[in-house]
């Protein structure tokens, strides 16, 4: 490990910012709000910053993309594919330990199975990823629960832990090393391991008195949910909170599932257009012939919580589908965040 | 930074959002977690805004019709076209349509040219006439015509009325709102037919027959009359005419409350006590389409009143809107009852008072809504319209007869066909302007990307049109237009550009005695009187009459669909809404009727069978989805069939009578 003064950060984000777009949480000034956002200006990159209200799945695994473009020749009768992509390198700084295993979900769905998603491959091997360590955990958060931190442990070129004024650096990769060197930063010796290990403690022992907002019981939830053992008034009470309006799936840093249009643009040409999509909504599971095997709104609740949390989902993944980043709970209009519904299944274990 | 703050421009909720802007596209879209009212959620409309502002099917340039034929030719010839047309034609021999979606900016000017350059007072919005009844109502109460509560401190509420719609499809993040309030321990009492999901979130759903609603209203304010649960010295110290409306509650009968609402006397009794002991009290409508009728909404300010719910603390009556900029196109004069500021059209000071300050004469002759125009007006020739609007498809053959018809709008639709001369407008990420939602909040949208080249701000169109028109019309920025707003309209007195983008909007009304803004109406904003709202001269309720006919047995009324809205023009050139309404379509290409298990089976029907609904005037073919959600006797048709509306519904006229607490007797028949 390495050591990064603060005012070294200053020479490894100028380093950066020579080759890649630098991406990272930045201060909203009028609402105050935390964005992962594209920095133009690398100044407000603020890594103290609690965890950002967007996941940084949106830079990988666009809202909405053109994957493909192509135009048909009716002459010829001939189709003309074009690729589409024309994607630079970008450096995310900053990340919670939660978001980057959310990247690694999404690694494993889109390029993990049988098929590989080659325009997802593209932005992936193009991005350099600074983690940067939870050393105290925000009133959200649940990652203790699920594995996912609060300090990272794989998957990061760079990791940052801030001890006192400066930061412990953790190399995760050959690219990591290179820059560790460019900036000549000072190695930290034996110690740092153990001193790593004493602020990632503190701050899992800080969750009782500031991770205030959601409690997971994941694995006894996770027991219930590969059962079935969840009787249908619970999926039915969860069911009538649900509004239908996807948040729970778009702010998911490991929601993968998306819609694929094709668009006919006005010079003659047709675009192939991937978009975010949710299994909240009826359309999204309905198949030809008007059948919809998840027609109530239950049922399609139901069918996302299975997902993030059953055993059998959960082997995809090799870990649990929730990060414990506690964002579905602040943008569902009804009360269905996933710390919620385990919250309901709990109660109907233990009868309270 | 790519994420930038705006307004989503869907409902009248006005939800904060980010949009992701990339290249001059808007790629993205994300909730403002740090917004007042949305908090960081969204609805499923505006999670895929940005599908619609990446759209290529829309307007992109003017077009003049020559020879029957639309024909692309540049904005100023459009321009000069339309002035020379205009230079023919006498004021109220025009009329105008004003869009609830544009900004005040844009609303203003449509209002000022309207009444100012053409001298016509023939200025309306659409359909919407629930927002118009609903300003009305609550003016003659307490001088304030909107939101009187605030919806900042719903949570801390501990009664909650919900009367009419489904703000759960409507509104969706006022209701989840209203959903979080429960949980912090707030009584929600929805009153509807049907039941919604609005309902099903509701410990108490009275399900009143279509029609009695303001009996509901009347019976509540009569119990706690009875039960004496009213403060006779509030009521003496803060109400004008609390002796007429004793007498008026004496005469309400209990008997036949109960009797025509099929409510029971007991569970009457229950909220109405539970609403009396409540300290902090919400009643909410949606104005729209769903909207209540005015008669409805005077017995629901009258029991607020009479319970001492208003100008007392931050609770109070919410008018929700559906439209974006719903309330914003009233506070600015888009009606032929009111100047901008709520002002009475039909008052010769207040006229005088504009003429002073637009500096120019203005017609005395009093104006009509449009589609009183369209209706009864023989010497229309002229039609200025901004959007799409569903109401108007019902008068074609009208606009057909018409010399000239002038299309302000984005997307091309079954209006833009009737025009003589298009001209494109701008989304509201490609201009700046303001907007002002359902709880008088006044929000500013920055320009996010540029408009195609030949698009441009309506107000700048018509400052062209104006000047060419012999007005010197001397605006350059939409700021220019708001500070001009704030001197004409006394409510957003206080409010400039600078103070809203340092704020995520503020409340109106904002002058110099609330430089911040308002959260609330307090006893002193209503002249220290309310009155209650007589209503003598309100007409009874046609459907009192069509009532007892016994060939039209069920109660059919209508309502949204999840993500239908307004005949889709906008839903339909997104992906994901698109599907969703899709997915309704293809299981009901001609739409559904829902109808209650025990009347399926009695008239031996089955899912999706087709069935006839025959109205007295109309009738319609129907496919028949059996729900537990409605009651036997009566119907319910979600209108997302885009022809239902001018070949089944609008041609009900004669029965919608502008309140739209409304049901339709219909009978049923087996199709084919």
């Amino acid at each position: 490990m390495y050591w990064l003064e603060r005012h070294q950060l200053d020479n490894l984000v100028k380093k950066l910012t020579e080759s890649y777009e630098l991406f990272g949480p930045r201060r909203d000034k009028v609402s105050n709000e935390v964005i992962f956002d594209r920095l133009a200006n690398p100044l407000e990159l603020d890594l103290e910053a609690p965890i950002p209200y967007n996941p940084p799945k949106y830079i990988l695994f666009p809202h909405y993309e053109e994957i493909l473009r192509y135009r048909y020749d009716r002459q010829s009768k001939q189709v003309a594919i074009e690729k589409l992509s024309h994607l630079k390198p970008k450096a995310l700084v900053g990340l919670r330990s939660c978001d980057l295993t959310g990247i690694l979900c999404l690694d494993r769905f889109f390029l993990g199975q049988e098929f590989v998603d080659e325009v997802y491959l593209e932005h992936r091997k193009k991005l350099f990823l600074i983690s940067n360590t939870c050393v105290r955990p925000f009133p959200q958060c649940f990652c203790v629960c699920t594995d996912s931190g609060p300090s990272a442990k794989e998957g990061f070129d760079l990791d940052l832990t801030r001890v006192g004024d400066r930061y412990l650096v953790e190399v995760g990769s050959k690219k990591g090393q290179n820059l560790v060197e460019e900036l000549g930063l000072k190695e930290a010796g034996e110690e740092a391991a153990e001193l790593k290990k004493k602020v990632v403690d503190e701050s899992v022992s800080s969750f009782d008195a500031f991770a205030l907002e959601n409690k997971a019981w994941i694995s006894r939830a996770t027991n219930r949910l590969t059962t079935g053992f969840i009787k249908p008034e619970v999926w039915e009470y969860i069911g009538n909170q649900c509004f239908e309006c996807g948040a729970c799936s778009f702010v998911c840093p490991t929601c993968s599932c998306f819609n694929v249009e094709d668009v006919n643009r006005l010079d003659g040409t047709t675009d192939r257009i991937r978009t975010w999509d949710s299994c909240s909504f009826e359309g999204y599971t309905k198949m030809a012939g008007d059948h919809n095997p998840r027609k109530p709104v239950e049922d399609r609740r139901n069918k996302r919580f299975f997902c993030k949390l059953s055993y059998s989902q959960s082997k995809k993944y090799l870990r649990p589908g929730c990060v414990g980043c506690g964002r579905c709970a602040r943008v569902c209009p009804g009360d269905i965040g996933l710390p919620n519904v385990v919250t309901y299944i709990r109660r109907e274990i233990t009868g309270d | 930074m790519p994420y930038e703050r705006a307004v989503c421009n869907f409902c009248g909720t006005g939800c904060g959002h980010l949009l992701q802007v990339e290249e001059g596209r808007v790629r993205g879209v994300y909730p403002l977690p740090g917004h007042p009212l949305s908090q960081g959620r969204l609805c499923v409309r505006g999670w895929h805004i940005h599908e619609l502002l990446q759209t290529e099917e829309r307007i992109t340039s003017a077009f003049i019709r020559e020879n029957g034929e639309l024909r692309l030719v540049l904005l100023e010839q459009a321009i000069s076209y339309t002035a020379e047309r205009f230079r023919k034609l006498g004021g109220e021999e025009v009329a105008f349509l004003a869009s609830p979606r544009a900004s005040n900016e844009d609303n203003y000017l449509f209002g000022k040219f309207a009444r100012a350059v053409v001298k016509s007072n023939n200025l309306s919005l659409s359909s919407d006439a629930g927002q118009e009844e609903s300003a009305k109502v609550l003016l003659a109460g307490g001088g304030w015509p909107a939101a009187t509560g605030s919806l900042s401190k719903l949570k801390q509420a501990d009664f909650i009325l919900v009367a009419g719609g489904d703000l759960t499809k409507q509104n969706p993040i006022i209701a989840s709102e209203i959903h979080r309030a429960r949980r912090a321990g707030a009584l929600v009492v929805t009153v509807s037919p049907r039941k919604t999901q609005m309902a099903r979130l509701s410990q108490v759903h009275l399900r009143p027959v279509p029609g009695t609603f303001s009996l509901v209203f009347e019976g509540l304010t009569r119990i706690l009359y009875e039960e004496k649960k009213f403060q006779a010295d509030y009521l003496e110290k803060c109400t004008e005419n609390f002796e007429a409306f004793f007498k008026k509650l004496e005469q309400v009968d209990l008997g036949e409350v109960v009797a025509r609402t099929g409510l029971s006397l007991e569970i009457l009794t229950e909220v109405a006590r539970k609403f009396y002991e409540s300290k902090l009290t919400y009643a909410f409508y949606p104005t729209g389409v769903q909207s209540l009728d005015r008669k409805t909404m005077s017995a629901l300010f009258n029991l607020m009143l009479f319970a001492g719910k208003l100008g007392q603390g931050a609770g109070g009556i919410i008018p929700v809107t559906g439209i974006s900029n719903l309330l914003g196109s009233y506070d600015l004069g888009l009606s032929p009852v009111f100047l901008p500021g709520y002002l009475d059209a039909s008052e010769e000071k207040n006229v005088k008072k504009l003429e002073e300050l637009w500096q120019t004469p203005l017609s005395r002759k009093p104006g009509q809504s449009v589609s009183a125009c369209l209706a009864e007006n023989k010497s229309l020739r002229a039609l200025v319209v901004v959007d799409h609007d569903e109401e108007i498809i019902r008068n074609v053959n009208r606009i057909k007869e018409l010399e000239l018809v002038v299309y302000f709008g984005a997307y091309h639709n079954n209006f833009a066909s009737l025009a003589q001369v298009i001209i494109p407008r701008p989304s509201y990420a490609e201009a700046e302007g303001t907007y002002t939602n359902a709880e008088r909040r006044v929000q500013l949208n920055r320009k996010k990307v540029d408009p195609p080249s030949e698009v441009r701000p309506l107000w700048k169109n018509l400052t062209e049109l104006a000047r060419a028109l012999g007005h010197d019309w001397k605006y350059h920025t939409a700021e220019e237009i708001f500070s001009e707003i704030a001197k004409v309209v006394p409510q957003y007195s206080g409010l400039t550009y600078a103070q809203l983008d340092s704020h995520l909007g503020l409340k109106w009304p904002c002058d110099e005695k609330h430089p911040q803004g308002t959260d609330y109406l307090m006893l002193d904003e209503a002249g220290n009187k309310f009155r209650f709202v007589l209503d003598e001269n309100v007409r009874p309720q046609p459907q009192a009459l069509a009532e007892q006919k016994a060939d039209f047995p069920f109660k059919l009324t209508v309502g949204r669909s999840n993500y239908f809205w307004h005949q889709n023009s906008l839903m339909k050139r997104t992906f994901i809404p698109k599907r969703e309404y899709n997915a309704l379509l293809l299981l009901y290409p001609k739409g559904f009727v829902e109808i209650s298990e025990e009347d399926a089976r009695r008239l031996q029907l089955r899912e999706k069978q087709l069935v006839r609904i025959i109205s007295e005037s109309a009738e319609m073919i129907l496919a028949v989805r059996i729900s537990p959600d409605v009651l036997p006797g009566q119907l319910y048709v979600p209108y997302f069939i885009e022809d239902m509306i001018p070949e089944f519904l609008l041609r009900q006229v004669a029965e919608l009578e502008k309140n739209e607490e409304f049901f339709l007797p219909v009978r049923l028949e087996k199709a084919g």
